[in-house]
């Protein structure tokens, strides 16, 4: 096994990882806030939007990813009537299922951050005369984030490697490359690269966690 | 001038009646001590002065304005208008975690009022040097001792500058050699004059720091007078079972 070999197949697999890395960064930068947006909804006094969202979370953390991919890159054409405008480029219909889902659990992670909050810190805060917007934004929210941050992490991870089911959906990514490698050379070593690559990705992400957490100890 | 004048107040959770009939005044310069043992409507009745319940029946009136009026509440705008009067310290401090000791004494100024930042920072550096804290403005909550924590509480209400300080049991929840420098301070600010009214299982400490003592039991206050009265000749068979009790 030569030096060589093994550039030659790892460099098409980093192109791939391009592609990684491109979905986590949209899927990540949308689906939070979108998650925070269905946390407010959970919470509304509005009973039907807060029955969507719960109904929302519910299917899309009650149905598999992979199922939602092939749903909107080979069903949605399938619709009779509109299934013609309903056609995307796979990456895009990729990045909306991976936002429309992850919306969810991030939903759900942002919901457990406020139910730590404790009744007091509303009570403080209406006491000093802030308003609900004020109450909010000035004091429930960053200690809710800073009490999600370690689910938050921990969802990221499992995004990155989640990104893999990419190739399910035909689009060129890193674990593409690996298998092609895999099947036209006959050998394993691809798939240990890919392995490699993935650990890479988490760790630095790992890192960027932990120095979060760190800046945000509040001690 | 009356501070606050509570009259008939009721105050049902369900079929619990938790206020029975409140009625009392408080006066400027008064410091009020609230008795009575545990259940007997003290905190939901000093809560109620602050809008953080809502009673049923009766009336609340704040210098010159009614938050509540026979049991039908002053429209929004009022309501912040005149519980931004008083100043309410917690049993469990309610410090806002993720704000440095300094921070949680400037936020209410700087969000709620737009105050200039000079004017409120000099203000917060006073206050902090008078509960002992001047060192400690830098820090994070999580840093500081129960009494510590206590003694920053006080100063973010001073910070608002309110008519007057309430106190919903300040040392119930300290280990007990913390108490002292929390009911230190209240002691300080009552040489000063500031009106306040503290509930209180520190009997020690009403008598010594209160012109008034208020005895509550079963949602009423029975009976209410200077320390010396109750103390020493308290009317009802009630108070003086508790402060027999209390002062065991």
């Amino acid at each position: 096994m030569s030096l060589e070999y093994i550039v030659s197949i790892t460099k098409p697999m980093l192109e791939g990882a391009q592609m990684t890395i491109l979905l986590f960064l949209i899927a990540i930068v949308l689906s939070i806030p979108l998650g925070f947006l269905l946390t407010l909804l959970a919470k509304s006094n509005v009973r039907p939007l807060a029955w969507l969202a719960h109904t929302y979370i519910y299917v899309m953390r009650g149905t598999p990813l992979l199922l939602q991919l092939l749903f909107i890159c080979f069903g949605l054409p399938l619709l009779p009537g509109i299934g013609e405008y309903l056609v995307m480029d796979r990456f895009v219909a990729a990045c909306l299922g991976f936002v429309l889902n992850y919306a969810a659990y991030f939903a759900e992670i942002f919901r457990g951050g406020l139910l730590s909050i404790d009744r007091g810190q509303y009570e403080a805060a209406q006491v000093l005369g802030f308003s609900k917007w004020q109450t909010t934004v000035k004091i429930i929210l960053p200690q809710m984030f800073r009490v999600a941050l370690p689910a938050v992490s921990n969802e990221s991870i499992t995004l990155v490697k989640d990104t893999a089911l990419l190739y399910a959906v035909a689009v060129p990514e890193l674990l593409h490359f690996a298998q092609t490698a895999v099947n036209r050379d006959f050998t394993i070593v691809p798939f240990f690269i890919a392995g490699i690559i993935y650990l890479l990705m988490t760790l630095l992400l790992t890192l960027f966690f932990k120095w979060l957490e760190r800046r945000f100890k509040f001690e | 001038m009356a501070i606050i004048q509570v009259t008939n107040l009721k105050k049902s959770f369900g079929e619990l009646a938790v206020l029975k009939d409140v009625s009392f005044e408080i006066n400027k310069n008064d410091v009020v001590a609230v008795i009575g043992p545990s259940g007997s409507g003290k905190s939901t009745m000093l809560r109620s002065l602050v809008y953080l319940e809502q009673v049923n029946g009766g009336s609340i009136r704040v210098t010159d304005d009614f938050l509540v009026q026979d049991g039908v509440y002053s429209p929004q705008q009022q309501i912040k208008r005149i519980t931004a009067k008083m100043g309410m310290v917690f049993q469990h401090f309610n410090l806002f975690p993720h704000l440095t000791v300094q921070e949680n004494l400037e936020i209410a100024p700087k969000v709620v009022k737009r105050e200039a930042d000079s004017a409120i920072r000099a203000r917060s550096a006073e206050l902090l040097e008078k509960v002992g804290l001047a060192d400690k403005a830098k820090v994070y909550p999580a840093k500081l001792s129960g009494g510590q924590k206590q003694r920053v509480a006080i100063a973010r209400a001073l910070m608002m500058n309110p008519d007057i300080l309430l106190f919903d049991e300040p040392t119930s929840a300290l280990d007990p050699e913390l108490t002292g420098e929390v009911l230190q301070v209240i002691k300080q600010l009552a040489s000063e004059h500031m009106t306040m009214m503290v509930v209180t299982h520190e009997m020690g400490f009403a008598r010594e720091v209160a012109n008034r003592i208020m005895f509550m039991d079963n949602g009423e206050v029975v009976e209410s007078g200077t320390p010396e009265e109750l103390f020493t000749n308290a009317q009802y068979e009630r108070t003086r079972a508790f402060l027999q009790r209390a002062l065991k």
